[in-house]
């Protein structure tokens, strides 16, 4: 996991003012999530509601059996009240594995919901939404959060019909038996559950801050983990652990506090109970001096008062639960309501059903387009990023098949972007992108992105053998088919020096390998995926020199018959490039071949200068010791 | 913590609080069953009209307050004395949560720390093979399972057996006869619970697989989403998601029904039980052996009781996972430390080295370094080359004793490293790895990381020499500006910069790049050779790289190959010598050769 820490992470939802007021509409929301599960919710009500008839009736029983020894003596029908008895239990026991069953399978069945809709929504969510949300935060709304919310749903559900049940019936037997004895108990009730709220929101709150604590600990010891050779190098080990004991201290301190409360709060609430066993035994028992015969009432009012406090605390719990989720319930929920910026028009949609319903042609693709891309136009397109400053301007571009556009430029001058923008991944502020004359937002968006292929700097590797991760674009490609593209990719020599070849698992994040070997097989991934349009950002930036200029070859062969774009840094991978576009400060400031624009004496050719070994060429003549020299060909 | 490490062990200098909060609960059981007996005699006095029948302490209670009827005075000495007793049990509830919390989290507090210490003093090689998450895991998670353990199901192992110890005598004084009937089905619970849980040990198991496994897909799609979009794979990637969300979901679905019989069969025991005394007691009503009092008395008790000893099953369970928790915590506890070697202070290093004949090898059938041996000068600049895999990166972790040597000797200014304090060697050095790592605090914070007392200016001036400091600046906070999720993402090559800047405010007597500036471009690159070339003479300097142009200045470049030295000399010499030097120039001279037909080519034309 990574190292994440929520309440470091400003993401707009403030946990205090949320958890301030109830939000009805956020829980009538979530609660619409049960509704393909009525059945189960109403047999969850059923044996919630049985669940508490049947411990409502066990003090009366008690109370009827001693009635009828007080009324009859040896003639009392025991044998009726044991029966009866018996009925109650079964009827409890059942009941209470009913509920256990049914409101853990509506938990399990309401996170799984939540999650498979969350998660569906994600995969649609353009790159913008990701922009600004670290995979921490979207972890922890996909797990932790699910999770509090379906427990919320499926436990608070059932234990407020239990609850309200349980206080009804036993108010309800009391008030028949003797009012004013009811009266008694019923009178510490508002204090019981004042005291349950609100010490179940200190609780919650410093329970907050331990969890607050806990992710900075964990975060810390990730950290130690991955930093220790620099930290060991820069002798750090006191001062770190200095740190570190500051941060038990605050967890200690946490921990302690939130036990605390839990240690003054339980005490509490027995005492309560038992004042008000106290003034029912007083007043009770006044009467039972009067008359003898309520003992038996006076035998079920004291267990009565034990049990009515149960449901009061459980709700302040639930309540209290409720007010503090109420953060978690707006962040679920933002995900599964984002919309994605960039999607399928209602237009494309309408043409991708019409063209399930034709027969396949061959050169359609399904949504009714042409299959092949030949063409690409840039009119005028210009990008920014929501409120922000323009990133790209007044790009005007066209590119035909076969053709190969190398981007180079200075850091943050918006290459990436260009290329996230031929791809759809964001759509231009203006202007527009054309494929084939059609404005591509008039085309599938799943239509354009499986026709990619993409090779990126930071090349991410999925767990799994090496083989899967090749076969990434491409799931149905045989053994042999991967192999060649490991080769052109120069990751086969690599590989096949892996103790299980192509079957060597990476590891999480591809841990196993290095950055250079990551790239390549990123690379030999894209290659498998045999896309009409390839896209390198810096693709073999960590590759070392002589690999590199093993797979020049490879990566010729691989650019010919698509349309490609390659941002690089090393200039030896720009130069046989058909066309070479300078991108600096979101323009195109230069724009040709590697002769032309070395002809041109501008940004590219100082760029082009700085490269290689400036400073000993006087002592490394070219040409003069039989290097293959020329091979700068290809360009020309 | 050395001697293995167990349950007992760990409970070390808290035991006295423990005993304490076994001892404050083992009163609030006696009080908390005051209650009800309290409650009993005073329903038989008032029922009977008996004072006699009333317990002996509150009749005497009674007797000293003159009221005109000691039935009714009885009967609110007994409210009185019923609440008062539940209180004091009360604060002895407080005093054992109290305790209970501030044991536990002591224990876990020095657990925590001897963790953190010990993951910094183990030897490197120790984290070679490590999953990192594994680790975190075994610090974070494992240590809750202990935490929870020790400060829920220690106490509630002493609650149950002492309610049991506490209980039985109460019922056996109360009546004898009834209270065989009152605890003839109360051993099944635990037995039962105890068969139950370690039945389902395995669906538990399952199910936390099978969240791990959902956590897991969801965690790679979510890093890598890019390359889900890039090749369109969102709909296998949400199939393969809602694989294992569904084995999730019906998992806990299994767990949920396998649950709910037990605690529908465990509610049944408990309350045949209480339906045993309840006729029973009726009986022994009627046949005069008790009073209502005592069948109330009975019932209320054994009610207390059955709900504990409902849950020691799961305890029990709980037990066993703390256990196997505290089995894998102590793998890091127990994996040896590097040495310390107490040598006195020594001054700071002049910087020469010296390697003669090293052998380095990580695993033994795999030699690294074989046989190496070479000088470098105090102040002297030198380059080291040479294909992946020829034992650059190893060398320069063996020159900080990051890793021990296995033959041959190194020298730092004629003290062999093995034998000074590895701290002080390591304090000469100022490192750059390959793939550095900072630390996820303030950019300053990270720069002060190597000497924490520099001015600020000392850092500036490190960030310029290192060309970070315009980036920096250019950052809306500046040098306070956060590393990481928190604050700004570095790209690669600002990182190096940054561990660059990191090393030279340092200032140490040897300064180390690891292939550092691997992700710096070329103009970038070559601003900060000049910057470390005014600097030359003040640090010994060695230079990992692949790209010539890195080390084509240096005093000296030493070429490796397969962990021996194959070349040494300046760049001139070595380029007219064959061997893997001229090879490496050859394939960047092949592109110089092109640059400058290409420019040629270019004023051709123009």
């Amino acid at each position: 996991m990574d190292n994440y820490d929520d309440d470091n992470y400003d993401d707009g939802f403030d946990e205090q003012t949320l958890a301030s007021r109830m939000q009805t509409h956020l829980w009538r929301r979530l609660f619409s999530y049960t509704l393909p599960h009525k059945r189960d919710l109403a047999a969850l009500a059923g044996f919630s509601f049985l669940t508490a008839i049947a411990e409502v009736t066990f003090p009366l029983i008690t109370k009827w059996v001693v009635d009828d020894i007080q009324a009859n003596g040896g003639d009392a029908d025991l044998v009726l009240w044991a029966l009866l008895y018996l009925v109650c239990t079964a009827v409890l026991a059942v009941s209470v594995a009913g509920f256990v069953a049914i409101a853990g399978k509506i938990r399990a069945f309401l996170s799984h919901d939540i999650r498979e809709e969350a998660f569906g929504n994600l995969q649609r969510l353009s790159f913008s939404f990701y922009d600004h949300r670290p995979v921490g935060w979207l972890m922890a709304r996909m797990t932790s959060d699910c999770e509090r919310l379906s427990n919320i749903l499926a436990w608070g559900f059932m234990d407020f019909i239990w609850g309200a049940t349980t206080m009804v019936g036993i108010a309800g037997a009391m008030v028949v038996m003797q009012w004013d004895l009811a009266l008694v108990v019923l009178a510490i009730l508002p204090v019981l559950y004042w005291v349950s709220v609100k010490f179940r929101r200190s609780i919650l709150t410093s329970a907050r801050q331990v969890r607050r604590a806990n992710s900075r600990i964990t975060g810390s010891y990730n950290e130690a983990i991955m930093g220790v050779l620099t930290s060991k190098a820069f002798v750090r080990e006191r001062e770190n652990l200095g740190e570190f004991q500051g941060l038990t201290g605050t967890m200690y301190r946490a921990s302690v506090t939130n036990m605390t409360l839990s240690a003054i709060y339980l005490p509490i609430v027995t005492t309560l109970a038992s004042l008000s066993m106290g003034l029912v035994l007083l007043v009770g028992g006044m009467d039972v001096y009067v008359a003898p015969l309520m003992v038996g009432t006076l035998v079920a009012f004291l267990a009565y008062a034990r049990h009515f406090f149960e449901p009061v605390e459980t709700m302040g719990y639930w309540f209290a639960e409720m007010q503090m989720a109420q953060a978690s319930a707006e962040r679920v929920l933002s995900l599964i309501d984002a919309e994605a910026t960039i999607r399928d028009s209602d237009d494309v949609l309408e043409a991708i059903s019409a063209q399930r319903a034709a027969p396949e042609r061959e050169h359609v693709a399904f949504d009714g387009g042409p299959a092949r891309i030949s063409r690409i136009e840039l009119k005028n397109v210009g990008f920014a990023y929501e409120s922000g400053a323009p990133v790209l301007e007044d790009i005007d571009l066209t590119v035909n098949a076969d053709e190969t556009i190398a981007i180079v430029g200075p850091t943050g001058g918006g290459k990436s972007t260009l290329v996230n923008v031929i791809c759809r991944f964001y759509e231009p502020t203006t202007g527009q992108v054309l494929i084939d004359g059609i404005d591509y937002r008039k085309r599938s968006l799943h239509w354009l992105q499986s026709s990619l292929g993409m090779v990126l700097q930071n090349a991410h590797v999925f767990s799994g053998p090496i083989l899967e991760n090749i076969r990434y674009g491409r799931p149905d490609a045989p053994d042999d088919e991967v192999v060649i593209a490991a080769r052109i990719a120069g990751a086969h020599d690599f590989i096949t020096a892996m103790p299980e070849g192509y079957r060597t698992e990476v590891g999480e994040g591809g841990s196993r390998l290095s950055a250079g070997q990551k790239q390549l097989v990123s690379f030999a991934r894209a290659i498998l995926a045999d896309p009409q349009i390839l896209v390198m950002d810096e693709a073999t930036s960590s590759v070392d020199t002589e690999t590199e200029m093993h797979i020049q070859d490879g990566l010729r062969r691989v650019l010919m018959g698509r349309i490609s774009f390659v941002i690089a840094h090393r200039l030896s991978t720009v130069r046989n490039a058909t066309r070479i576009l300078v991108i600096d400060g979101g323009r195109i400031v230069e724009t040709g071949d590697h002769a032309a624009l070395l002809a041109a004496d501008g940004h590219y050719a100082s760029l082009y200068r700085q490269q290689g070994l400036r400073d000993t060429k006087s002592l490394w003549t070219p040409g003069s010791e039989a290097l293959p020299a020329g091979s700068g060909e290809g360009a020309r | 913590m050395k001697e293995g490490t167990s349950l007992w062990a760990i409970a070390r200098g808290q035991r006295t609080r423990y005993s304490g909060a076994i001892v404050a609960m083992a009163i609030t059981n006696v009080l908390m069953f005051g209650a009800p007996l309290i409650a009993k005699y005073a329903i038989d006095v008032v029922h009977e009209r008996d004072l006699a029948l009333g317990a002996p302490v509150l009749v005497a209670v009674t007797e000293r307050v003159a009221a005109t009827d000691p039935h009714l005075a009885y009967l609110v000495v007994s409210a009185v004395a019923g609440v008062a007793v539940t209180a004091v049990g009360g604060f002895f509830l407080f005093l054992r949560g109290l305790w209970t919390a501030m044991a536990s989290e002591a224990i876990c507090r020095r657990l925590r720390e001897e963790l953190f210490r010990r993951l910094h003093h183990l030897r490197a090689e120790f984290f070679d093979d490590a999953d990192t998450g594994d680790l975190v895991q075994r610090c974070s998670s494992d240590v809750e399972t202990v935490r929870v353990f020790l400060s829920a199901d220690v106490v509630e192992i002493g609650r149950a057996s002492l309610l049991v110890l506490t209980v039985v005598p109460i019922l056996f004084w109360l009546n004898a006869d009834l209270a065989w009937y009152s605890i003839c089905l109360l051993p099944l619970l635990p037995v039962g619970a105890y068969v139950f849980f370690s039945r389902i040990k395995d669906l538990f198991e399952e199910t936390d697989r099978s969240e791990g496994e959902m956590t897991a897909v969801l965690q790679e799609n979510l890093t890598g989403i890019r390359v889900v979009r890039a090749f369109a794979q969102q709909e296998r990637e949400t199939q393969r998601f809602g694989r294992r969300i569904r084995a999730f979901r019906d998992n806990h679905t299994r767990l949920a029904r396998l649950m709910g019989i037990y605690y529908g069969a465990a509610d049944l025991l408990a309350l045949g039980q209480l339906g045993i005394v309840l006729v029973a007691g009726a009986l022994f009503i009627l046949d005069g052996q008790i009073t209502v009092g005592d069948l109330f008395a009975f019932l209320t008790v054994v009610g207390m009781v059955t709900w504990p000893i409902r849950t020691l099953g799961r305890v029990l369970t709980d037990t066993g996972k703390a256990v196997v928790a505290l089995g894998r915590i102590d793998h890091i506890l127990t994996t040896p430390e590097e040495s310390t070697e107490a040598t006195p202070s020594l001054p700071r290093a002049r910087g020469a080295i010296r390697v003669e004949r090293l052998q380095f090898w990580y695993t033994e059938e795999r030699p690294v370094l074989r046989d190496l041996s070479f000088e470098i000068a105090a102040g002297e600049t030198v380059g080291l080359v040479g294909a992946p895999g020829s034992g650059k990166s190893s060398l320069i972790r063996v020159l900080l004793r990051l890793y021990p040597y296995q033959g041959g000797q190194v020298f730092l200014d004629d003290l062999e490293v093995r034998d000074v304090d590895r701290k002080w060697l390591r304090n000469q050095f100022g490192v750059v790895l390959q793939d550095p790592f900072l630390f996820s605090r303030s950019i300053e914070e990270n720069l002060r990381v190597a000497r924490p007392d520099a001015r600020f200016e000392d850092l500036v001036e490190a960030s310029r020499d290192a060309a970070v400091h315009n980036a920096i600046s250019a950052f809306p906070d500046g040098y306070a500006a956060m590393v990481g999720e928190r604050g700004v993402t570095l790209s690669g090559g600002q990182r190096q910069r940054v561990a660059l800047a990191r090393a030279l405010v340092k200032d140490p007597p040897v300064l180390v790049l690891d292939d550092s500036l691997s992700a710096v471009d070329t103009g970038t690159e070559r601003q900060i050779l000049d910057a470390l070339d005014r600097r030359r003479g003040r640090h010994t300097t060695i230079v990992v790289a692949h790209r010539l142009s890195t080390v084509a200045h240096t005093d000296r470049i030493l070429v490796l190959d397969r962990g021996r030295l194959v070349q040494q000399g300046t760049h001139d010499t070595l380029a007219r010598e064959l061997g893997p030097y001229r090879r490496l120039c050859e394939i960047q001279g092949a592109l110089e050769a092109s640059i400058d037909a290409d420019l040629q080519a270019a004023a051709g034309e123009t």
